[in-house]
């Protein structure tokens, strides 16, 4: 328990850096998951088959395999990313695909009563999705949305394979030096249950700001 | 103000409306009637693009739509015939997300760039118009199904239509309901508002309507006064559906 308490910074620092990618890739997969949707739903044919394309294959490759292909197979390119930046992309581009699933599902929830209502007042389609059909799709996303996000939290532990020092690489590292397993391990699962546990009780307060009506 | 020659529409194969022809003018309020499946509700659609015409012209305040335009001429004319029509649904369609006065000043915002505070006051004047001006703040789902029918005719209003479509408006209302609506309605028509009116409410369209057209099989079967389509309906088909109305 000592040697936990004496490297608590460390852990600590390990943890942050967990976070950090966690909510920078939700950030920007957020992002990409709403275009995707709504491409796949309102797109052109081109834009539908691309995004098609794009959440098949990452739903149907590793995501280990996808951080190391970003990590690793870009430097034959000419690409070198740094460890943190390739994580920031390899988990945004996965977590996208997911996100866009979630969103598509919830904008076909949305009654199209509402989107015609929105047309018969003179708005443009672009507008009826912007102002009407977002807002409500939002809301019915949430649920799923906090699944996939949890589900971000924990797969972070998957970049410790490309060095970045988050939680599981932190207590690595301390196991090399220590040569004891059980404490660190045991102490950065308490630590992501903790971060899991925190992550579904903000959803679950935005849930209920959301349904105010 | 709205002229159709020759309307009609196919959904695949199926032909819901047939060679549609006729002119309303300005100020007139015509009541649309006739069995279900008769494609009442479908014509009004096709008025602001809701649905696509798929043979013939339509003309709405002098914005000429022919079934032959390209997607983008088509896509202009229906978004100018949208700024000119406003519409009342069957199932209301308010925004839940958004309060009374919201879903009132949404067009206004949106559409016609006004600010936040200038659509607030239009909005808020409509409101009690349709006297609900205690309930602004509300959202519609605390409202009544004729409360919520009578902001959905002020969320239309606020665009400044110069016509107003109404799809069965009051269909969907417990009985005791209906009357606010209608009375709210029949306000309008006393104001002039051109309006078309797909209903089932027979009283309602003799006494408010200048105009009954009496749809069956995709088709106008009749188009008289109202006095005279409910005294002396000329076609069998308009006597066998007022009988069946009126069986009870």
């Amino acid at each position: 328990m000592d040697i936990v308490i004496d490297n608590l910074p460390f852990l600590l620092k390990g943890a942050y850096y967990t976070l950090l990618i966690t909510v920078v890739s939700m950030f920007f997969g957020l992002i990409i998951g709403l275009i995707t949707a709504i491409a796949r739903l309102k797109g052109n044919r081109f834009f539908r088959t691309i995004a098609r394309v794009y959440v098949s294959i990452i739903r149907g490759t590793p995501p280990l395999v996808q951080i190391v292909i970003v990590y690793y197979g870009l430097v034959d390119y000419g690409i070198e990313l740094g460890a943190l930046t390739a994580a920031y992309i390899a988990l945004s581009i996965n977590i996208g695909a997911y996100v866009s699933e979630a969103f598509r599902g919830a904008i076909q929830a949305v009654p199209i009563g509402q989107t015609e209502a929105a047309l018969a007042t003179g708005m443009t389609e672009a507008q009826a999705i912007r102002r009407v059909v977002i807002p409500q799709a939002i809301r019915i996303a949430i649920p799923p949305l906090g699944n996939t996000f949890v589900g971000m939290l924990k797969e972070t532990s998957l970049v410790s394979v490309i060095a970045v020092t988050e939680l599981l690489r932190s207590a690595q590292l301390l196991v090399a030096q220590y040569y004891v397993y059980m404490p660190f391990y045991l102490s950065i699962a308490v630590m992501y249950w903790i971060l899991s546990t925190l992550f579904t009780f903000i959803l679950s307060v935005i849930e209920k700001r959301l349904s105010v009506y | 103000m709205i002229q159709a020659n020759d309307l009609s529409k196919s959904f695949d194969q199926h032909e819901v409306l047939k060679n549609i022809s006729l002119k309303i003018p300005a100020h007139q309020v015509v009541a649309v009637i006739g069995p279900s499946g008769s494609g009442k509700s479908t014509f009004l659609r096709c008025l602001n693009g809701l649905e696509m015409i798929t043979g013939g012209t339509i003309s709405v305040n002098d914005h000429l739509l022919q079934a032959t335009d390209n997607k983008k001429l088509r896509q202009k004319t229906i978004h100018a015939i949208r700024q000119d029509t406003g519409m009342v649904f069957q199932q209301f369609n308010l925004y839940p997300h958004k309060t009374v006065i919201e879903n009132v000043m949404e067009a206004l915002i949106v559409v016609k760039k006004q600010s936040k505070e200038q659509a607030r006051v239009i909005a808020s004047q409509l409101i009690m118009r349709v006297g609900l001006q205690e309930k602004e703040e509300v959202y519609p789902s605390k409202l009544s199904g004729g409360q919520q029918q009578r902001v959905a005719i002020a969320r239309a209003l606020a665009m400044e239509p110069k016509i107003m479509l109404f799809d069965e408006p009051t269909s969907a209302l417990d009985p005791e309901l209906v009357g606010e609506v209608l009375k709210v309605m029949k306000e309008l028509a006393d104001e002039g508002m051109t309006m078309v009116i797909v209903t089932h409410e027979m009283k309602f369209a003799q006494d408010v309507a200048d105009r009954i057209l009496f749809m069956a099989d995709g088709q106008i079967v009749e188009d008289s006064e109202p006095r005279k389509f409910f005294e002396q309906p000329s076609t069998e088909r308009a006597q066998r559906f007022l009988a069946k109305v009126n069986e009870f």
